[in-house]
């Protein structure tokens, strides 16, 4: 596994990988009917829904192999800023924030923060990991 | 018009909403994440983790909780600065129906903003609480 993101070698609050995408009206229909939104209105763009803002810092982290497999997220602190709309253009940025040892089981706290082209936030998802 | 966030009274309760989790639902969600955590989408490996089987990513059973406090506003997307304590308490897995129930606990002005804190509760069908976490929702 990349030492960048090992329990033992991970360095705290630097960018250790980013990732860009362009948010596309289809993946916003995808993700809106998979959790049950109600359709857009024909001629409307379609509204990304908060908790869509999620997944970007989770496909980031799978990507580069930064979870390890068998980790388990036991809770977040997440902050939203402004809404993301097709179209635009992403770039999530990932750190490790914190990590430490509880009743010798250890936790890392990862940071996924995304920005819009402007450079205004979009969310900032921190979530605490049991690892493995 | 007003919206239900600015006439906000202590102890009011957002709409009820659920989400029920299936496999296909999992195994959608990953695709979109990225998220393929054997845990998630590998029956046989997650038979024999911790779990005893396949378990929700921890966003899923979540959902509701969104769409209560969107319902409840009125609005697509949330304010600003909106910040989410979230813990997560107990798997959801397929099969399960997951309620949110959440309710306006207070306010409070940070910067000179108001804030409507929510609390909430996600429970199976069982009753078993399976999320807890706050909202504040800064207005």
């Amino acid at each position: 596994m990349n030492p960048d993101f090992t329990y033992d070698t991970a360095r705290l609050n630097e960018v250790l990988c980013e990732s860009s995408c362009t948010v596309t009206a289809a993946d916003v229909e995808r993700f809106r009917r998979l959790m049950g939104y109600p359709e857009t209105s024909p001629g409307q763009l379609p509204v990304v829904p908060p908790s869509m803002g999620l997944t970007y810092g989770l496909r980031l982290g799978w990507e580069h192999s930064i979870f390890p497999p068998g980790v388990i997220r036991m809770g977040d602190d997440d902050v939203f800023g402004v809404p993301a709309r097709a179209g635009d253009q992403l770039v999530t940025q990932f750190r490790i924030v914190e990590k430490f040892e509880r009743k010798t089981r250890k936790f890392m706290k990862y940071e996924m923060r995304t920005h819009n082209q402007a450079n205004e936030m979009v969310c900032s998802v921190s979530f605490t990991a049991l690892i493995p | 018009m007003m919206t239900p966030a600015i006439t906000a009274c202590s102890g009011e309760k957002l709409p009820a909403c659920e989400i029920r989790i299936t496999q296909e639902l999992i195994d959608a969600y990953a695709s979109i994440s990225g998220d393929f955590n054997p845990i998630h989408v590998d029956p046989q490996a997650a038979a024999a983790s911790v779990f005893g089987g396949t378990v929700a990513h921890g966003c899923i059973p979540l959902e509701p909780v969104f769409q209560a406090i969107q319902h409840w506003s009125g609005a697509e997307a949330l304010p600003p600065d909106t910040t989410i304590r979230i813990r997560y308490r107990a798997p959801s897995r397929p099969g399960d129906v997951i309620r949110a129930d959440a309710q306006v606990a207070g306010e409070k002005f940070i910067d000179g903003r108001r804030s409507i804190e929510i609390t909430f509760v996600c429970v199976n069908q069982q009753g078993e609480r399976v999320i807890d976490g706050e909202c504040d929702l800064v207005l």
